[in-house]
């Protein structure tokens, strides 16, 4: 499937989406089914694991069945598909490595299920090098499939501009521009790669209070126990 | 017939007690144990490893029940356990921040035998059971951090087996014992995972040694003298027992910060990258706990002389009993080694920040002092220490 | 803990009694809460509402009196192109007789397969191809292949019989009728297996014996 075709299906699975997005990392997944995973996969992360971010079952049936899963061959030996379901894990739009590689003049689009974990400045970077696409200088000349970015030591990336204003419409009436989708993206990476991160720390702090109370506890009685020999 | 269970007994605890004499066991060696009345804080830290290590066996099980021991899919499953599995990221983290606790707390009851002479007689055999642990740890948590196969796992192995491949005589085969092959594949992986959990188990049964020795000699306190009258003691339950509680609550909290608030703080990131054997990562370096040793290894220009050096540094321990053959035990009462030992412990600790840091001319420096200083108090100052203690 | 141990304060007694008891409550309190995450990590992930697969599958191929068998949520689905004889010998009285819930009255299946050939269209049956008894997975006894084959199943396990619509037989060990899944034609060949236009809100879970 070439990347248009993908994008195609990927902007009419939009239309079956009535989410109202509303946190940054919920208008950071919209761009991400808009526009990253039209070369990016998070081979990890299984649509069914949106619903932590509120999309409803359905919601997400919906988006998971408009993805087409590899499976097995068909008789005559050809990659067969199916739509993909709530269990299935994004995949990369690329069948294999090589079709990625022959896409993006060589490089592969790296796996997001950890991107903002692993990256050495997290999803600070990751917003960051959306935002500093510029012209070339003038004087200066890339390599084709190479794009102008400040955020680079080297000043450019093997990733083309992905974000325009108003290339989508957010539901909650938030105005689309760059700065905004860079925004959402990366706190939408983040989530991604720290897994039940509200949730753990929403049970530490139970768990922590109860044992602040145990210490106190403790401590009255083994200073009562102890207090005969002091 | 006569039978030692003649008479008709119904009472149950007398019933069990004539055919298992676990309560009386259990009362006279956990109850009724007599304890020195001085112990401190530094006294805890065998609880704490006690329940570290039942954190360690319990979520260690239950991760097994998830992950599968195949290169291509080892990743896959710890991240499964870490987004999929309902409650896994808890237990996940419980096994990963258990490791850190493991092993702070074994330095730090290490560092007490240290600093109290526990390790002097009666007691050898409890030191020598309790390095032996140390050694079985840091073997389960070498096994176990291949296991989850990220570019951490993947290299620190690599390099590990390498160095192992690098003893003389025994080496060799033992790395290819471990390895099964010729590079770090599949049939490693799965022997990595089986010594794992085969290790974690026969550490509790160390450790059963190691507290029935306890049991034999009784613990030392920060006094050094032991205690002759029982009206020098306190029994186990109820001072030991609601003292050590209160400590392990405090324990826990520690532990509850690191697995809730800030599960990232001591991994390395590049540890979710999968394995990828054809590209090394920039700044490959170990978990803390292994820095100390690490650092040896760098700051050494010789492969063999590394290796040597770093467990030498181990090996002196094991001979420490009697290279101080004097009878006084803590260090607070002998001015040489009250000098001397603390600056043993910051040499360890330097050589743990050195081994996590790029190896610049002044860490490589400063490493080298450090490890000197290692062995001058351990192979110089402890038995002129206990020379000079003996002759007076 | 003996008495004499006690601190000697007369009030002092009962307040550290009720400490320490509450102590050692709120802390075993606390051991069993932690036990809830390891049994919660035991719990199948796949059981929830979001893991109903679709499977499409292909009926073009399958000619009369054929079946083919396919995976859908690791169960194995038997599909069976009926023919005529094999619909009449599902009606015929006598046969209806023999059978331990020829009415479907037990919740076997969704609504739209509630009826006498227990499927949406009566030339398709559709069946989950798990025995009821003890959940060995029965054969197809292909119309023909012997006097007696009726295109009906048989589990080889404890001699269970089922029809060509996966009713039981009364005299076999097996309680139930075989369970049918939820299912849509999207076209004349095309079945969509997983989701039941007929019944939208059926869900496997509902099943009375898989
Ligand atoms: C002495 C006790 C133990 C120690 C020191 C230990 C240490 C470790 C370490 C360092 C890791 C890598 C953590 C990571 O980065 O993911 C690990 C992973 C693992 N351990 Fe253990 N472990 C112990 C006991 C056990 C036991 C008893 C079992 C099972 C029977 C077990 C099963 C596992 C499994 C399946 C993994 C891989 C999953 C993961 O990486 O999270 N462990 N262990
Ligand atoms: S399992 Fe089919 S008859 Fe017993």
């Amino acid at each position: 499937m070439t990347r248009w075709t993908r994008n195609l299906i990927l902007v009419a699975s939009l239309t079956a989406l009535p989410a109202c997005a509303s946190t940054p990392a919920q208008r950071g997944l919209m761009v991400f089914q808009q526009v990253c995973s039209a070369c990016h996969g998070m081979e990890h992360v299984a649509y069914g694991d949106m619903s932590s971010l509120g999309l409803s079952p359905d919601e997400i049936r919906k988006w998971a069945a408009d993805q087409q899963m590899p499976n097995g061959t068909d008789d005559n030996g050809d990659p067969k598909t199916r739509p993909a379901t709530a269990t299935d894990p994004i995949l990369s739009p690329y069948p294999n490595e090589a079709m990625g590689r022959l896409a993006n003049h060589g490089l592969l689009p790296p796996d997001l299920s950890r991107l903002a974990l692993t990256l050495p400045g997290g999803a600070e970077e990751i917003r960051q090098i959306l935002l500093s696409y510029a012209p070339t200088p003038a004087g200066m000349t890339l390599d084709e499939g190479r794009y102008y970015n400040t955020a680079l030591k080297w000043k450019h990336i093997g990733m083309p501009p992905p974000l325009q204003d108003g290339m989508l419409t957010y539901p909650d009436g938030t105005p689309a521009t760059s700065a905004q989708m860079a925004n959402d993206v990366s706190a939408f990476l983040d989530w991604i790669a720290h897994p039940h991160q509200a949730e753990r720390r929403r049970i530490g702090v139970y768990v922590v209070t109860y044992l602040a109370l145990m210490a106190f506890l403790t401590f009255l009685l083994q200073r009562r126990i102890w207090r005969a020999h002091r | 017939m006569t039978s030692p269970l003649k008479t008709p007994d119904t009472d149950p605890p007398d019933w069990l007690e004539r055919r298992l004499p676990v309560m009386s066991l259990l009362r006279r060696q956990y109850v009724a144990f007599p304890m020195p009345r001085n112990l401190n804080a530094f006294w805890s830290f065998g609880a704490f490893l006690i329940v570290t290590m039942a954190f360690m066996i319990a979520s260690g099980l239950f991760l097994a029940i998830n992950y599968t021991p195949d290169i291509t899919q080892a990743f896959a499953s710890v991240e499964a356990i870490d987004r999929q599995i309902p409650s896994g990221w808890f237990i996940r983290s419980l096994h990963m921040g258990g490791v850190t606790m493991l092993f702070a707390c074994l330095y730090i009851h290490i560092g007490r035998s240290l600093w109290y002479g526990s390790y002097k007689a009666p007691r050898e055999l409890l030191w020598l059971t309790g390095l032996g642990l140390m050694l079985m740890v840091m073997v389960t948590a070498f096994a176990g951090y291949v296991l989850p196969w990220g570019q951490m796992s993947y290299w620190g192995a690599t390099v590990i087996l390498n160095a192992v491949h690098a003893i003389p005589l025994i080496g060799q085969p033992l790395s290819e014992l471990l390895l099964g092959g010729d590079t770090l594949g599949n049939v490693a992986l799965h022997r990595l995972f089986v010594l794992h959990f085969t290790m974690a188990f026969a550490i509790l049964g160390v450790i059963a040694l190691h507290v029935a020795a306890l049991h034999v000699v009784k613990s030392n306190n920060p006094s050094g003298i032991d205690p002759v009258s029982p009206s020098q003691t306190l029994p186990f339950h109820p001072y030991y027992t609601s003292r050590d509680g209160f400590a392990l609550c405090l324990f826990l909290m520690v532990y509850a910060g690191l697995v809730f608030f800030l599960p990232d703080l001591l991994t390395l990131a590049d540890n979710y990258v999968q394995a990828n054997p054809l590209v090394t990562p920039r700044d490959i370096r170990p978990e803390w706990y292994f820095a100390p040793f690490y650092a040896i290894l760098r700051a050494v220009p010789s492969r063999l002389g590394g290796l040597l050096l770093a467990s030498g540094s181990l090996a002196v321990l094991f001979t420490l009993p009697w290279l101080d053959r004097s009878a006084l035990r803590p260090a607070t009462r002998r001015p040489m080694v009250r000098l001397s030992l603390p600056l043993a412990f910051a040499a360890f600790m330097v050589l743990g920040v050195a081994g996590m840091h790029a190896p610049t001319p002044a860490w490589l420096l400063a490493s080298r002092v450090a490890i000197a200083w290692w062995f001058i108090h351990f192979l110089l100052v402890m038995p002129l220490a206990s020379e000079r203690e003996m002759s007076s | 803990m003996t008495q004499s141990e006690t601190p000697p304060s007369s009030d002092g007694t009962r307040r550290r009694d009720l400490l320490a008891t509450g102590t050692v409550v709120l802390g075993c309190a606390g051991a069993c809460a932690l036990a809830v995450p390891f049994v919660e990590s035991l719990k199948n992930p796949v059981a929830n509402p979001l893991s109903d697969r679709l499977l499409d599958v292909d009926l073009s191929s399958l000619t009369p009196g054929q079946d083919m068998s396919v995976r859908w949520r690791d169960w194995p689905v038997f599909i069976q192109r009926r023919t005529p004889q094999m619909l009449a010998a599902l009606q015929a009285p006598d046969h209806l007789a023999t059978l331990r819930d020829a009415d479907s009255k037990v919740l076997q299946q969704p609504k739209d397969a509630t009826n006498w050939h227990r499927s949406v269209r009566p030339e398709y049956g559709v069946l989950i191809g798990v025995c009821t008894h003890l959940g060995c997975v029965p054969s197809f006894e292909k119309p023909g292949s012997t006097p007696e084959a009726k295109g009906g199943y048989f589990c080889p396990c404890h001699g269970s019989h089922f029809d060509a619509a996966g009713r039981v037989a009364r005299r076999a060990p097996a309680p139930c009728n075989l369970p049918v899944p939820p299912v849509t034609f999207l076209s004349d060949t095309k079945l969509r297996i997983g989701h039941s236009a007929g019944d939208p809100g059926f869900s496997m879970s509902d099943i009375q014996q898989i």
